[in-house]
Order: C-alpha cells, then structure tokens, then sequence
C-alpha cells in the first residue's frame, strides 16, 4: 500500500471537493425551493471571479470594452471577496427577476425557466468576454500574502506536496459550510426557508413570504456561486469567461450525485467527485472529468434519488 | 404550370452569364478569425496583428495609392460559425480573399466553400495535416510545428547537460499539442534520454496536482509540456509551487505572452520552442516594425497568433501589388472573380520577408519558413509581465 499516494490523493480530493460541495450548494438551494435547476449558476460563478478580480486588481487587459480602464480604488483581496460575492448574489437576484419570475407568473411549465436560465447565462457570459475580452486574467502572486507556497512534508519516506492554496480553498469552503448549515438550522429565517422548501403553499398559508423567500434563496445561490468562482479563480487564475461551463456541469453532477434537492447530499456529493477524482490513476487523470459522469450514472441505476436525497415525488 | 415556369426561371439563371462583379474601394480583404467563444483568445490576438498589418499597409500608400479595408467577420468557435462567417465574406462584403479561420477543424468545414466559390483562403493558424490539400485555394502562413521540438530539448540539454529523467505532458484533446507530443517524446528517445512518465491532461483544466505529484515521485529532472498558455501556465505555477526544480521546456502552445499572468515570476527560465519571436529583430526590418507598431498600438509585444495574421494580411498585400504590376491595370478594375484567381495565383510565387522570418507559398500551397526559434521567459520584477528571449543554439 503506497500511504503516499494514499495521503496526497485524500488531500488533493478534500480541496477540490470542498470547492464543488460549496458550489453545488447553490444550485441546491434554487431546486429545494422551486424544484427547478438554475442553469445561469455557472455563470454566475464566472461573474463573481470576474467582480473580485476588478475589485482587486482593477485594471483590464487590452481588449474588450473597458480595455485600459483603470478603477479610481482598489480593495485587498478578502474585502474585495466579500464585496465581489455580494455583487454576485445580487446577481442571482437578478437571474430570479429575469428568468424565473415572469414565467413563475404565468404557471409556465418549470422546463421553460430552465431553458431561459440557460439563456441568461450565455448572455451573462458573452458581456463579460464584451467587456473584458477573452484574455486569460490572474490575481497577483500574492494575493494570500506572503504565506508559503506549499507545505511538503514525508510519508513513508516519499514526499506529499500540498499547495497553501489547496488549504486556504479547504478551510474557506469548511466555514460558509459550516456558517450556512448554522444559517438553515438554528435562525428563524433558515427554518422558514426550510418550510417553504417543504411545502411553498403550506408556508404561504403559515404566513411566510413565500416570494420573499425565493428571491433570498436566489441571493445566497449567487454569493455562494461567487464565492467559490473567486476561490478558484484566485487559485488557478481566470482563462476565460468561460472558464466556469466545467464547473457548471460538474456542479450539476455534485447536485445529482448527493440528492436532488438535498444540502447534506451536495455536501457529500461534492466530496466524493472530489475524491473520486483524486484517486483516479495518475496515468488517467485526463479523464477526470468524466469521473464526475461515471460516478453519476451509476448512483442513477442504484439509487436513483441520489445518495442523501428523499423520494423523487415530491420535486420532479 | 407553376412548376415548369419556376423550372425555366431556374434554367435561364443557371446558363445566364454572371453579372459583372466590380472590386470594392478600399479593397476588402475577409478576416474569419473566433472573436467569440472559448477560442476568442486567439482569434483577438489574430485580429490585434491583422489591424496593425492593415493600418501600416494603408498608412504605406496601400495597394499602389488604393487602400485596403479588412472586414472583419466573426467564427465563434465552431464548424458553423466559420461557414457562415466565410459565405458573408464571398457573397455580402465580396472580398478579394479571406484570412482564416483560427481553428484547422473550422477550415475543413468553411474552407470547402471558398474553394469552390474561386476564393483565395490564407490560414493563419491552420496546423493541422491537409490543410492545403482541401483545395487549390487555399494555403497557408502556419507552419506545422512539429518541426522545431528537436531545438528546444537540445537547447535545455545544453544548459543542463546532466538531465537523464524526462517527464512528457500533454494536452490529450487538442490536436496540436497531442501531435507535437509526439515529435518531443521522439526526440527524448533520439536524444538517448529516460521517458520516466507521460502524464495527459485537458486544456480546459486548472487544478494539476495529480500530474505534478506524479511527476515528483517519479523524479523527472526534465518536464516537456505540451498545451495551450491557460492550462500549460497553469501546470508551470504548479509544478513550481510544488517543489520542481528542473528544467521545464514547452511547446508552440506556450508561445504567448498569455502565459505570463498566469504562471507569473514562476514562469522564468521554461525553453520554450517558437515558431515565432518578437525578439527575433535584429535580420528581420519588417518584425521590428511590427513589434513596435504592435507595442505602441496594445502596449505588450506580439504573440505568434498575430504576428502570422499580420504575415497573412502581408501576403495577400503583396499578391494585389503583384497582379497590379503584372497585369499594368488597377486593382479596381478587374471582375472580382478574375482578381481573386489572379491574386490566387500570385499568392504563390517567391519568397516573402513577413515578422515570422522570410516564408514562402509552394505551388501546393504549404507554406516554407525558414526561421524557428527557442527562447527562454524572463519575467519582469513585477511578476506579471514578460518577455521571450531568444537563446541561441
């Protein structure tokens, strides 16, 4: 047995994870409450990527529109991540109001705000490539500070590597975990939330603001869609506007995987792809994106309501 | 009786003569390049080295005192965007030849169209095999690469004459850089040096550790890499984050500025194997014109993808010129569909010196280039600007 691996893979796995646990969150929470899946979520996870990146840097490459523009100020990098993840909820905000609302109105049918949430996320998109280009983006070297690059530290007599990068993504998406199972769970807000997930015309009828609810469900979709963009653009730099479709898909898989509808499930979902992925044979990691698919097709034929998920009735 | 009326209006247009096609003032030459899409980032480059190719020719007197204008046309990534890019071009803006498209795949689905509408089509980043072979017009600026990969792992042999161990990565979905493997994995093995590990990866990954983790516990003292700048910029930071400390030599798909603010001051001291090079000025009057041209217009040096659109609009240029001169009557009073065989044929006839060194359109229309290069990064105290400098064998 080669603990090595062992230890950097399970490493490498947990970092990731986490990233796509937080990131699958929120198209979980758009689907417990309307039953529907936000498809302009991956998108928002670009703009959010995006926002931080201007708030911090401020400046833009030499194409786009705002080419050669430069921001009067400039932020440090968490605050400029909590702005850029706010910004980022009000976009999702935004996406409720366009895409989900007026066909909410009208009893349209739930695949059709499923195809205009697709719509605005090309759109959302393509104005971020009119805006700033195609070019590839970095937040500057170092933007954690002046922490160390990578820890490397021996198992069995073989190195394990891990980059200080992998820890700060671990331990930033343990705490919105943590602050969001702890915002459900023990505020009155979360459990009304909880209700409208349940039921929406049971909690209508408890005198909860059903619509109220939504759109702040679709706030706290777009700051955690945000949030996980910034961390993974901070990590691995920003090649594209987009550089967020893998995500997307992969996030859907997460959402799949753990239970429609289930936070605790996109938690483990996450998790496991992460996992999944780290494990792969090095010699194979090319393929790792098709882990994700894999790992989903089989827990269909198994368990079809997905690994946390509750009976499928009830959404789909 | 509708049928045989609409049967006879069919025949007449079908045998009537073509209408007289006038050449447009300014003389429009297409440019099909991705403006959009995942492949936008080259196709702005190409677009950035066509514009400055446009504005020096016209600012140089143009074809004989005639100016050129370039339309622009956008591919998107795809098959159809290149086709319907490529039909607006022929049928609506009725250029004289079209620069492009930024993809090879693109080129096997709209270069078909111009061939048979009598167009001349100039790739500026084709690579692929048979590119030229789709049709007599159409040729190419691109060279296939393949050819410079021996350079560079001679060059990284050189300056650390020790290396034994080599680790090859790859990018396994896109076609170059799964070719240039290939070429480099070759060379290690002409070379007489140890292929401890080839590790794969995708072009639009981000995160390498499994490869990088691989590549350290198999103790490679040398790292070839094959990608595109995003993901290879990526693999770069990562490897050194990790700990590499070897040489790192890349392929044609890390010549581009693009690279530096992704891998940063970790990007210093990667070979990497160019078929062009902003630094390459000293025997070369027209790249020092177009780098500080280029450099007043976007503030950073030209990357290969617009130095060969650049050589592309250079090239279809000279071919106006050249039927002007033989022909001894303007540009603009040829039939189009006359001028665009001629200038077809006019592509292909001697030596040209453009910024990518002095290239030449065989009669197949296969480009021959003379110059290739390996240049070392050296980054700039700020970390997030760079330059390719040019080592010499």
């Amino acid at each position: 047995m080669d603990f090595a691996w062992l230890t950097q893979s399970l490493l490498n796995g947990l970092s990731i994870g986490s990233v796509y646990a937080v990131f699958a969150l929120g198209y979980t929470l758009v689907f417990s409450i309307l039953g529907i899946i936000n498809f302009a979520h991956g998108a928002v996870f670009t703009l959010g990527a995006y926002l931080t990146y201007a708030l911090t840097v401020g400046r833009f490459g030499i194409n786009g529109l705002l080419a050669g523009v430069s921001l009067p100020v400039t932020l440090p990098f968490f605050p400029a991540l909590l702005v850029g993840a706010l910004l980022s909820g009000l976009a999702g905000l935004a996406v409720e109001q366009l895409a989900f609302r007026p066909l909410r109105r009208r009893g349209a049918d739930p695949l059709l705000a499923l195809v205009s949430s697709l719509g605005v996320a090309l759109i959302v998109v393509n104005c971020i490539q009119y805006l700033v280009g195609a070019e590839i983006y970095s937040f500057p070297a170092n933007i954690f500070g002046d922490l160390p690059m990578a820890v490397i530290f021996s198992v069995g007599g073989r190195p394990v590597a891990v980059r200080t990068v992998q820890v700060i993504l671990f331990a930033a998406c343990l705490v919105m975990l943590a602050g969001l199972w702890w915002g459900i769970n023990r505020t009155r807000t979360g459990k009304a939330l909880l209700a409208t997930a349940e039921n929406a015309d049971t909690a209508r009828l408890l005198g909860i603001g059903v619509n109220h609810f939504i759109r702040g469900t679709f706030f706290l979709s777009g700051l955690l869609g945000g949030l996980s963009g910034t961390l993974i653009g901070a990590s691995f730099g920003l090649s594209g506007p987009y550089f967020g479709v893998a995500y997307g898909l992969k996030g859907l898989a997460v959402m799949v995987l753990g239970g429609l509808g289930s936070i605790p499930g996109a938690v483990v979902g996450g998790f496991v792809i992460g996992l999944g992925e780290a494990f792969l044979p090095a010699d194979m990691s090319s393929y790792k994106e098709a882990v994700a698919f894999v790992l989903l097709f089989a827990i269909l034929l198994i368990r079809p309501q997905g690994l946390l998920g509750g009976s499928l009735e009830q959404k789909v | 009786m509708k049928a045989l009326a609409l049967a006879l209006s069919l025949l007449v247009c079908a045998v009537a003569p073509a209408r007289a096609q006038p050449v447009a003032t300014p003389i429009p030459i297409g440019i099909a390049v991705a403006q959009t899409s995942n492949v936008a980032l080259f196709g702005q480059e190409q677009v950035n080295g066509a514009k400055v190719a446009e504005a020096r020719i016209n600012a140089a007197g143009g074809i004989n005192g005639t100016k050129i204008a370039l339309a622009f046309q956008d591919t998107g990534g795809d098959e159809a965007g290149a086709v319907n890019a490529f039909q607006n071009l022929i049928n609506r803006d009725k250029v004289v030849a079209i620069i492009g498209p930024t993809l090879s795949q693109q080129a096997f689905a709209a270069d078909p169209l111009a061939n048979q509408a009598k167009v001349p089509v100039v790739a500026p980043s084709n690579t692929a095999k048979g590119i030229p072979q789709i049709g007599p017009f159409v040729s190419r600026v691109s060279a296939p690469m393949t050819q410079v990969a021996p350079h560079s792992l001679r060059q990284a042999l050189k300056l650390t004459p020790d290396i034994r161990r080599v680790a090859v990565l790859y990018a396994q979905n896109d076609a170059f850089s799964a070719s240039e493997t290939e070429v480099f994995q070759q060379a290690v093995k002409d070379l007489g040096l140890e292929t401890v590990t080839v590790q794969k990866f995708q072009t639009t990954d981000t995160d390498f550790t499994t490869q990088v983790t691989t590549v350290l516990a198999a103790k490679a003292d040398l790292v070839v890499i094959s990608g595109l700048a995003a993901d290879s910029g990526n693999l770069v930071k990562q490897l050194r984050q990790l700990g590499y400390k070897g040489q790192i030599v890349g392929g044609n798909g890390l010549n581009s500025p693009n690279m530096f603010p992704v891998c940063g001051a970790l990007c210093a001291d990667t070979l990497v194997a160019q078929a062009y090079s902003p630094a390459a000025v000293e025997h070369n009057p027209v790249n020092k014109a177009f780098v500080e041209a280029f450099r007043q217009a976007y503030q950073k040096a030209p990357a290969q993808f617009s130095a060969q659109a650049y050589a592309a609009v250079q090239v279809v240029a000279e071919a106006l010129a050249k039927v002007e001169r033989d022909s001894g009557k303007k540009i603009t009073s040829f039939e189009l569909p006359q001028l665009r065989e001629a200038v077809n044929a006019a592509l292909r006839t001697g030596p040209t010196l453009t910024p990518i060194g002095e290239i030449a359109i065989l009669p197949s229309g296969e480009i021959e280039q003379k110059d290739f290069y390996v240049s070392r990064i050296v980054m700039q105290p700020d970390g997030a600007t760079g330059a390719f400098v040019l080592v010499t064998e």
